[in-house]
């Protein structure tokens, strides 16, 4: 069975910029795991979404769903098959929570096609998943953090694809949302779904992650499950800050410490191959 | 809720064009009109309502109906309430069209609408161009800016235009400016028909990008929306709307900026009813604006953009509001 | 309010204001008012004998000495076909881009528009004398000719009752009043030849448009009604008091008048706008172009425009020179 999602060397530039953002990544995300992408700042994270979702083009290799690569297929199709909830999503215009998820119809129909069968269904399915059901008739601009996020991942899973997507999903919610967030993307992952995320919670993708890449400087620095590529060496080494990785008490997951900076001002250490 | 919206909407407008009919310079009498509109009774009359009236509330129901999709689309390709039909260059490429055309003597009845249009669309092309080359794609600052821009020059255009020729010119420009249903006949009707049938039927068609482009380039981009493309088909078929309606009518101001809002209000939030709902409410209100604009100090005439520039007014007065509400 | 404001600084301030407030009241006052020094052409207090004495309808003085004026600046077609009719053609100095009869005006220096002049230009022919429309737009030029030291006199000849005044008040500043007074005998004798020839004749109901977007036309206020009237026309708008005021199309038809007069630009925009070529069309009314040039304004050739106008209006009756066939 091929990958949910799969990038082969994909190289990103931006237009007018110097370098090249993403230098070369090669990973795949499976289907039925969590798949974590994380790394510093500016290490080519959220570009990868943005050539996933076509607003940048590649400017090398291919990125392909489930064995078919992205030039072959329509922005619909990809929607279809690939849901992502980006990073920042504000509708201008406040709607209800119903019309909101019902959004994530859209791939489904078109200017010549307007009929969805399974439409009504897939959208109950996916309020019920995200556990939305209690606020459909609020409106989007009247929710919590928490809640509004909740909204979001029922939309994309309206869109009915088996692959989900997600660029930072819990920068702004407290801890039980963040960990809500987190039991229902590893539910997903249980029951098939491939779940792709981007974040910066290292100790979270220690606990939830199948399997993490982590990005430096547009390349990968490693890949693999959580205990191979979440060690003192290589994760000081990437961000560049004195840690020590330890194990959690509750389940014996990698536990990534930060220490605080010497008494030296400057830690700077040389780049270990 | 929303069929309650329907059945006032269409109402109104249903009022409009009667009044639109059955108001005006000369008080006529309603069997009068009604024979008139059959085509019987005396001569002057059957010309004024069928040659001079029914055309007026043709062309503003056009009028009102064009502005206001080209505000609802332009407000949602902009995600930004305060969008306007004229904002990108619109207004101030048909301006410099028609105070040319003014100014050089061409005729007002033919040659000042296609001048308005022909300036109106170069100004939207502009716009877009311009954006294209500064930053490569359709993004929506890009557009802002370089609408701006192009309506900077035509403002100096303009002055220089209205500083150099004679005071009958300025004042023909100045009146063509605020706008007026006066020049209304039968072929100018046919013309705007076809114009809003093209850049309605389009948005209606694609209303569904509508939906999506609200949510953010990325959130539409997740949705499967070419945001490029979609956002530049409604840009211009907004533009070909508002051209359309400078042609015909001069600048009416206000209108596409106030009915989205009016329709929203009511509950219709799908780009697909929104679009209809603003053409109804938008004819409605351009009709009675008409009305009042020729019946308020007979037999002079107010400008169609005085008349409508009041509704600013307390639309601004709620939005303010609104906002101090809220904070 | 003000003045405790003042009050409730420290003394350093309160100078600092008023100063400020003197300084702007100062600056207000130099601005507005220009002073009204009574212009020569002239010598000093008392008037010499053979000093003629005017005002204008700006309200401002004139005092002209014995000769009269000897350089004048016409900025006004009417005004400069009465000069060149008192026979005194050849004392004009300068005169408006418009002013193109009779032919030898031609020959006179064009200064640019009669309203808002150039008024370097005017001063660079150093005239002694300047006629000027008295316009609202005008009141600006007369008052920086007169600072510059040139009489001034502002006519307003708008209706036909000023032509006598405004040919008298010419002939004082050139202390010519004898013809001035023949030209005005002679312009108002001819008015009435044609008010007789069509005295028995049944008035034409007229409409006289002048520009089509927006519909404005001639009233009751206008020179160009009273010439109307003069020639046997009866406007339909003669009622209102407005020399030009807005009307709409509605109400032209419903007042049905039998002829339109209008400009030959016009003319063509009526020709090509549907509402008003089947207006004409089903009605066979007339649409009638007279001379600009000639009816545009009241001046010495106003018994040609009536009898013109007469002529178009009653062509059955009347020959080409306006009498009676």
């Amino acid at each position: 069975m091929s990958a949910a999602i799969e990038f082969q060397d994909v190289r990103v530039r931006y237009p007018g910029g110097p370098a090249l953002a993403v230098a070369g990544v090669t990973f795949a995300a499976q289907s039925g795991t969590v798949t974590a992408v994380t790394g510093p700042n500016g290490s080519g994270k959220s570009t990868l979404v943005k050539a996933l979702l076509r607003r940048v083009p590649l400017a090398g290799g291919s990125i392909a769903i489930e064995g078919v690569a992205l030039g072959q297929i329509s922005l619909r199709e990809a929607a279809r098959r690939a849901a992502v909830v980006p990073q920042r999503e504000e509708p201008a215009f406040p709607m209800t929570v119903r019309e909101y998820v019902a959004l994530g119809r859209f791939p489904h129909t078109s200017v010549w096609s307007t009929s969805d069968p399974d439409g009504d269904r897939a959208v109950a399915a996916a309020v019920e998943r995200a556990g939305v059901g209690g606020f459909l008739e609020r409106h989007t601009d009247a929710l919590s953090g928490g809640e509004w996020q909740r909204v979001r991942i029922a939309r994309a899973l309206a869109q009915g694809g088996r692959l989900l997507v997600l660029d930072e999903p819990t920068t702004f919610l407290d801890m039980g949302h963040e960990m809500a967030v987190f039991e229902l993307l590893a539910e997903l992952a249980r029951d098939g779904m491939g779940v792709l995320l981007i974040t910066h919670q290292l100790n979270l993708v220690a606990r939830f992650a199948h399997h993490v890449v982590l990005l430096h400087g547009g390349t990968v620095a490693a890949q693999g499950p959580p205990a191979a590529v979440m060690t003192g060496g290589i994760l000081e080494r990437v961000y560049d800050w004195p840690l020590v990785v330890a194990r959690d008490p509750a389940v014996g997951a990698p536990m990534l410490i930060p220490l605080r900076a010497p008494a030296r001002i400057t830690v700077h250490r040389p780049m270990e191959t | 809720m929303r069929v309650r919206f329907w059945v006032i909407a269409l109402l109104a407008l249903a009022a409009a064009a009667i009044l639109g009919v059955a108001l005006g310079a000369v008080r006529l009498s309603p069997a009068a009109i009604w024979a008139a509109l059959l085509g019987h009774g005396d001569s002057t009359t059957v010309a004024i309502v069928q040659r001079i009236r029914l055309p007026r509330v043709a062309l503003s129901a056009l009028a009102g109906a064009a502005l206001g999709m080209s505000g609802a689309a332009m407000q949602g390709t902009l995600r930004n309430g305060l969008a306007e039909p004229y904002l990108l260059g619109v207004s101030g490429g048909a301006a410099v069209g028609a105070v040319a055309a003014i100014a050089l003597g061409l005729n007002v009845v033919l040659g000042v609408p296609l001048a308005a249009f022909a300036g109106a669309a170069g100004a939207a092309a502009l716009v877009l161009a311009i954006a294209r080359v500064a930053g490569g794609r359709a993004d929506v600052r890009l557009l802002l800016m370089a609408g701006v821009v192009v309506g900077a020059f035509a403002n100096a255009a303009i002055m220089v235009v209205y500083a150099t020729a004679p005071p009958e010119t300025v004042r023909g420009a100045l009146w063509w400016m605020m706008g007026s249903a006066d020049g209304a006949d039968w072929r100018r009707v046919g013309w705007l028909a076809a114009y809003v049938a093209i850049g309605g039927g389009a948005l209606v068609l694609w209303a569904r990008d509508l939906d999506a482009l609200a949510l953010g380039d990325d959130g539409a981009a997740a949705l499967g929306v070419d945001v490029e493309r979609a956002s530049r088909r409604a840009y211009l078929a907004a533009a070909l709307l508002a051209a359309a309606t400078v042609a015909a009518a001069g600048l009416v101001g206000f209108v596409g900026l106030v009915v989205p809002h009016i329709v929203r209000a009511a509950g219709v939030r799908q780009h697909r009813t929104l679009l209809w709902g603003t053409a109804v409410v938008g004819a409605a209100l351009v009709i009675s604006a008409d009305v009042v604009a020729r019946t308020i100090r007979p037999p002079a005439e107010l400008p169609l953009g005085a008349v409508t520039a009041l509704l600013g007014v307390p639309f601004f007065l709620f939005q303010l509001r609104r906002l101090a509400v809220r904070s | 309010m003000f003045l405790s404001s003042l009050a409730s600084h420290s003394p350093t301030q309160r100078v600092i204001r008023a100063t400020g407030v003197v300084l702007s009241l100062a600056l207000a006052i130099s601005c507005s008012g220009v002073s009204d020094r009574s212009p020569p052409g002239v010598s000093g207090a008392a008037d010499p004998a053979g000093t003629n004495r005017l005002v204008d309808d700006f309200g401002d003085t004139l005092r002209i000495a014995g000769g009269g004026a000897q350089r004048i600046v016409s900025l006004n077609p009417a005004t400069t076909e009465m000069l060149f009719a008192m026979g005194e053609g050849n004392r004009l100095v300068g005169r408006t881009r418009w002013d193109t009869y009779p032919l030898a005006a031609l020959s006179v220096a064009d200064l640019g528009d009669g309203l808002r002049p150039n008024v370097e230009a005017v001063l660079s022919v150093h005239p002694d004398l300047v006629v000027l429309y008295a316009a609202a737009d005008n009141r600006d030029a007369a008052a920086r000719l007169r600072a510059a030291g040139i009489a001034t006199l502002s006519v307003r000849d708008d209706r036909l009752a000023d032509f006598r005044r405004v040919v008298s008040l010419l002939g004082k500043a050139l202390h010519d009043s004898v013809a001035a007074q023949r030209i005005a005998d002679s312009v108002v004798a001819s008015l009435a030849r044609v008010s007789a020839a069509t005295a028995n004749l049944p008035p034409v109901t007229v409409v006289w448009p002048i520009e089509i977007a927006p519909l404005r036309v001639i009233g009751g206020g206008s020179y160009l009604n009273d010439l109307l009237t003069d020639a046997g026309g009866r406007n339909v708008y003669g009622a209102m008091s407005d020399p030009s005021p807005q009307v709409s199309l509605e109400d032209v038809l419903q007042r049905d008048p039998s002829v339109v007069l209008t400009t030959t630009a016009t003319a063509r925009a009526m020709r090509i706008d549907p509402r008003w070529q089947q207006w004409i069309a089903d009605t066979g009314h007339r649409i009638l172009v007279p001379d600009t040039a000639l009816v545009g304004m009241p001046s010495v050739r106003m018994g040609a425009a009536a009898a013109q106008l007469a002529q178009l209006l009653h062509p059955e009756a009347l020959s080409s020179s306006g009498s009676l066939k």
